[in-house]
C-alpha cells in the first residue's frame, strides 16, 4: 500500500477526474456539465471570465454496483468558492438523492469538498444555497450516509466546513484542512497575534486532517492514495454510521465546559485532552441579565420574562412565552462582555453557542415528540460574526456551529414552525447557524439590519480588491451588498416589515411583531412544506434567482433521462 | 460597469475543412491556466470566442492560434476561457483538446 510505485494521487487531479475515480468505471455520467454552458451570470460583469461548470462537477454513476452521486468542487476556480450555479448544483443534486430514496432508490451520496465557503462575488446567493445543502444532507443522512472527502490543496472553510460537520463521514488526507475561518480572515479580523497565516506548519498542525482524525473531529485519515480513498469511500457505505458528531450535543457540551481558554491552549492540548465522561453540571442559570443589545431588548420585548434561561452559555438566551394561544421558544444570541471565551464577548457565535443552540432546540424536540403540534421556535437574529479565534478553530467551531444547523433543521422537520426575526445583524457563519435553517425569514426594514458574508476588510483582503472596489460591485450586484433591502431582492424572506422602532421597540411595534410572527407561523401550517423551497417560489426569487431555479429543472431532467 | 477588474473578449475566425471529430473538454479556468471547449463546426470554420481576465493580448493570441492552425485542419467552434495562461500553456491545452477529440470513447 505504501509503495510509491503504485500510488496515484487524488490529491492532484482535478475535480472531474476525482469524480471519475471515486465512481466504478464507465459508470461516470456528468449532469448540467461544461457543454450545457450553465455558468455564473454573475461573474462576467465583475470583469472575472466565468468557467462553464461553474467550479462544481455532478455526476451520477455507481458505487460497487449501488447507484451513486458523486459532487467534486474544483478549487483552481476561484478557490473553490460556492457562487449561485455551483451552490444550486449541490444542492439540486442532494435533493435528487433525497427523491431518489424517497422512491426506494438507494442513492448514495458522496461529496469531495475543496472549498473556501461562499464565493465572495457572489455572497448571499452562495449563502443562501448553503443552507438549502445543509438542509438537504439532514435530510438525506437519515436514509444513507452522506460521505464526504477532503483530499486537499484549499480544503474545507467557511460555510462548506459546516457542512462537512453534518456529513456522516469525513475522509481527510495530511494534506486536507477543515476549519471555519479561513487562516487569513482571523489574522485580518482578530490579528496576527491571535494567529500568523503564514505559519504554515502551526495552521496544518491545529486544523489538518491529522489533527482533525486524532481529536475525532473527522474519522479516517488516508494516504494521497486513489486506492486508499476509493475504498475508504466505498467501506464508508458498508458499516452502519454512528451517531453524527453534530448530534453528539450533550458530549461536546460536556468536553468544552472542561476546557479552560486561560490556559496555554495548542494542538497537544487538544490531543492530549482527557474529559471525563460524566455529565457535566448545568448550572441552570436563571437570573435577570442586563439588554445589551437589539436581539436581547427584542427577547425580552417579546417574552416578557424577567430572565432567560442560560444554561448552556450566558450568551444564548432562550425562554418559552406566548405567541398567540400558544407557548414558542424564542431564542436569542448576544454579547456578554464577561464570557469566559473573549472571542464571543460582542455577540459571536462561538464554540458554546453553537453547542446551546442546538441543546435548546433538542430539549423543545424532544419535550413536544408525538404532539400533534409542536411548538414554533423564534430565531432573534442578531449576530455580528462567527467567533475569529484559534481557540475556537482547534475545537472545531464549524462542528458547533454544524450542530446548530442540525438541530435547527431537525426541529423543522419534526414539524415545528421556525421563524426567524432578523432586527439587527445577520452575518456568516452565525447567520446559517441561527437564522438560516428557518421555514420562514422576517426581517426589520432598518438600515442596521445587515446580511452578508464577510466584513469589508477581510472581503476585500481575499479577493484582492480595494474596499473602495468593493463598494463600487456592491452597488451593482445585490447579493453582495450589506443592507436588508438588497438582501429582499434575492426572494428569500418572507416579509420585510416596516414602520418599527428596531432599538427601542413600543408595545405597538411589539405587537405588530406578534402579528407578523402569528401570520408567519399560520403560513408555514397551511402549506405542510417542511424544506426550505418555498425560498425560491416567491416573485422576487424567480427574478433574481432564476437560475438557481433552472438549475434545479435541468438537474431533475438529467437525472432521471 | 465600470471594471473592477478588467476582461476582454476577443473573436477570431479561420478556415477549414475538416470537421472536428468531436466535442472536447478539457483545462480549468484557474491561475495560470484556461478552459477550452471545442465542438464541432458545419460550417467549414474554425471560430474561435476568447473571454480573458489579461487586457491587451490580442495579438499573442493571434499568434498562438494562427500557428495552431497552421498544423491542424479543424473545424470548430472553440471557446476559451482564459485565467492569465501564458503563450505555452494555451498551446499545450489546445494540443491536448485536439488530441482528445481523436480518443474514441
Amino acid at each position: 500500500m505504501n509503495d510509491i510505485r503504485t500510488k496515484i494521487s487524488f490529491v492532484e487531479s482535478n475535480a472531474r477526474d476525482r469524480v471519475k475515480q471515486i465512481l466504478d468505471s464507465e459508470s461516470f455520467y456528468e449532469m448540467l456539465g461544461p457543454f450545457e454552458r450553465i455558468s455564473s451570470p454573475h461573474l462576467e460583469k465583475q470583469g472575472i471570465v466565468p468557467q462553464n461548470d461553474d467550479g462544481v462537477i455532478v455526476a451520477k454513476g455507481k458505487i460497487e454496483n449501488e447507484p451513486a452521486v458523486v459532487i467534486s468542487i474544483e478549487s483552481a476556480f476561484q478557490g473553490g468558492g460556492i457562487g449561485e450555479v455551483s451552490g444550486a448544483k449541490i444542492a439540486a443534486a442532494l435533493e435528487m438523492a433525497l427523491d431518489d430514496h424517497h422512491n426506494g432508490i438507494k442513492t448514495r451520496p458522496v461529496i469531495i469538498l475543496d472549498s473556501g465557503g461562499v464565493r465572495l462575488q457572489e455572497a448571499n446567493y452562495g449563502l443562501l444555497a448553503i443552507a438549502e445543502i445543509q438542509s438537504a444532507v439532514v435530510a438525506l443522512r437519515r436514509y444513507m450516509p452522506v460521505v464526504g472527502v477532503i483530499p486537499g490543496k484549499i480544503g474545507s472553510f467557511g460555510g462548506m466546513s459546516i457542512t462537512a460537520g453534518l456529513f456522516s463521514k469525513i475522509i481527510m488526507t495530511a494534506e486536507g484542512r477543515l476549519g471555519l475561518n479561513g487562516p487569513e480572515v482571523i489574522e485580518q479580523e482578530a490579528g496576527i497575534t491571535e494567529l500568523d497565516s503564514k505559519n504554515r506548519q502551526l495552521i496544518w498542525k491545529t486544523i489538518g486532517g491529522t489533527q482533525r482524525v486524532a481529536t475525532s473531529l473527522a474519522d479516517e485519515l488516508v494516504e494521497d492514495d486513489r486506492k486508499q480513498i476509493v475504498n475508504a469511500v466505498q467501506n464508508a457505505f458498508k458499516t452502519k454510521p454512528s451517531k453524527p458528531r453534530s448530534a453528539q450535543v450533550e458530549k461536546y457540551i460536556s468536553i468544552l465546559k472542561q476546557v479552560n481558554p486561560k490556559e496555554n491552549i495548542n494542538p497537544n492540548y487538544f490531543r492530549e485532552f482527557t474529559p471525563s465522561l460524566h455529565p457535566y453540571m448545568q448550572s441552570n442559570l436563571q437570573r435577570p441579565l442586563e439588554a445589551k443589545s437589539r436581539g436581547q431588548r427584542w427577547f425580552y420585548a417579546l417574552t416578557s420574562l424577567e430572565a432567560p434561561n442560560t444554561k448552556i452559555s450566558t450568551t444564548v438566551w432562550s425562554g418559552d412565552a406566548k405567541l398567540g394561544n400558544e407557548k414558542a421558544r424564542f431564542i436569542t444570541v448576544g454579547p456578554d462582555p464577561g464570557h469566559r471565551f473573549p472571542r464571543v464577548r460582542e455577540g459571536e457565535v462561538g464554540l458554546e453557542e453553537g453547542w446551546a443552540l442546538a441543546h435548546t432546540i433538542n430539549e423543545v424536540i424532544q419535550a413536544d415528540a408525538g404532539k400533534e403540534q409542536p411548538r414554533p421556535i423564534i430565531a432573534i437574529v442578531d449576530v455580528p460574526s462567527q467567533a475569529y479565534g484559534y481557540v475556537e478553530e482547534l475545537f472545531g467551531l464549524h462542528q458547533a456551529c454544524a450542530a446548530a444547523v442540525n438541530a435547527y433543521a431537525d426541529a423543522r422537520r419534526a414539524g415545528h414552525p421556525i421563524v426567524a426575526l432578523l432586527v439587527g445583524k445577520a452575518i456568516s457563519g452565525a447567520f446559517l447557524s441561527h437564522g438560516l435553517q428557518a421555514n420562514r425569514l422576517l426581517a426589520l426594514d432598518d438600515k442596521e439590519v445587515n446580511v452578508h458574508v464577510m466584513s469589508k476588510g477581510s472581503a476585500a483582503r481575499v479577493t484582492k480588491r480595494t474596499i473602495a472596489e468593493l463598494e463600487q460591485v456592491t452597488a451593482d450586484v445585490p447579493a453582495m451588498a450589506y443592507d436588508v433591502q438588497s438582501f429582499q431582492q434575492l426572494g428569500a424572506l418572507y416579509e420585510l416589515i416596516s414602520g418599527i422602532r428596531a432599538d427601542h421597540p413600543t408595545k405597538e411595534d411589539v405587537d405588530e411583531i406578534y402579528r407578523k410572527l402569528q401570520q408567519a407561523v399560520d403560513d408555514i401550517h397551511s402549506k405542510r412544506d417542511q424544506s426550505l423551497a418555498e425560498r425560491l417560489y416567491s416573485s422576487l426569487a424567480k427574478k433574481e434567482r432564476s437560475t438557481s431555479i433552472q438549475v434545479r429543472e435541468k438537474m431533475q431532467k438529467q437525472w432521471n433521462d | 460597469m465600470k471594471g473592477v477588474d478588467k476582461m476582454e473578449r476577443i473573436t477570431l475566425s479561420y478556415q477549414a475543412k475538416s470537421l472536428l471529430k468531436k466535442r472536447t473538454h478539457v483545462g480549468v479556468v484557474g491561475s495560470g491556466d484556461l478552459e477550452i471547449l471545442m465542438e464541432p463546426n458545419e460550417e467549414k470554420k474554425a471560430n474561435v470566442l476568447i473571454r480573458t481576465g489579461t487586457e491587451g493580448y490580442t495579438p499573442t493570441w493571434e499568434a498562438v492560434l494562427e500557428r495552431f492552425f497552421a498544423k491542424h485542419d479543424l473545424a470548430a467552434s472553440i471557446e476559451i476561457n482564459d485565467f492569465g495562461a501564458t503563450p505555452g500553456v494555451v498551446q499545450l491545452r489546445l494540443e491536448q483538446a485536439w488530441e482528445a477529440s481523436r480518443i474514441n470513447e
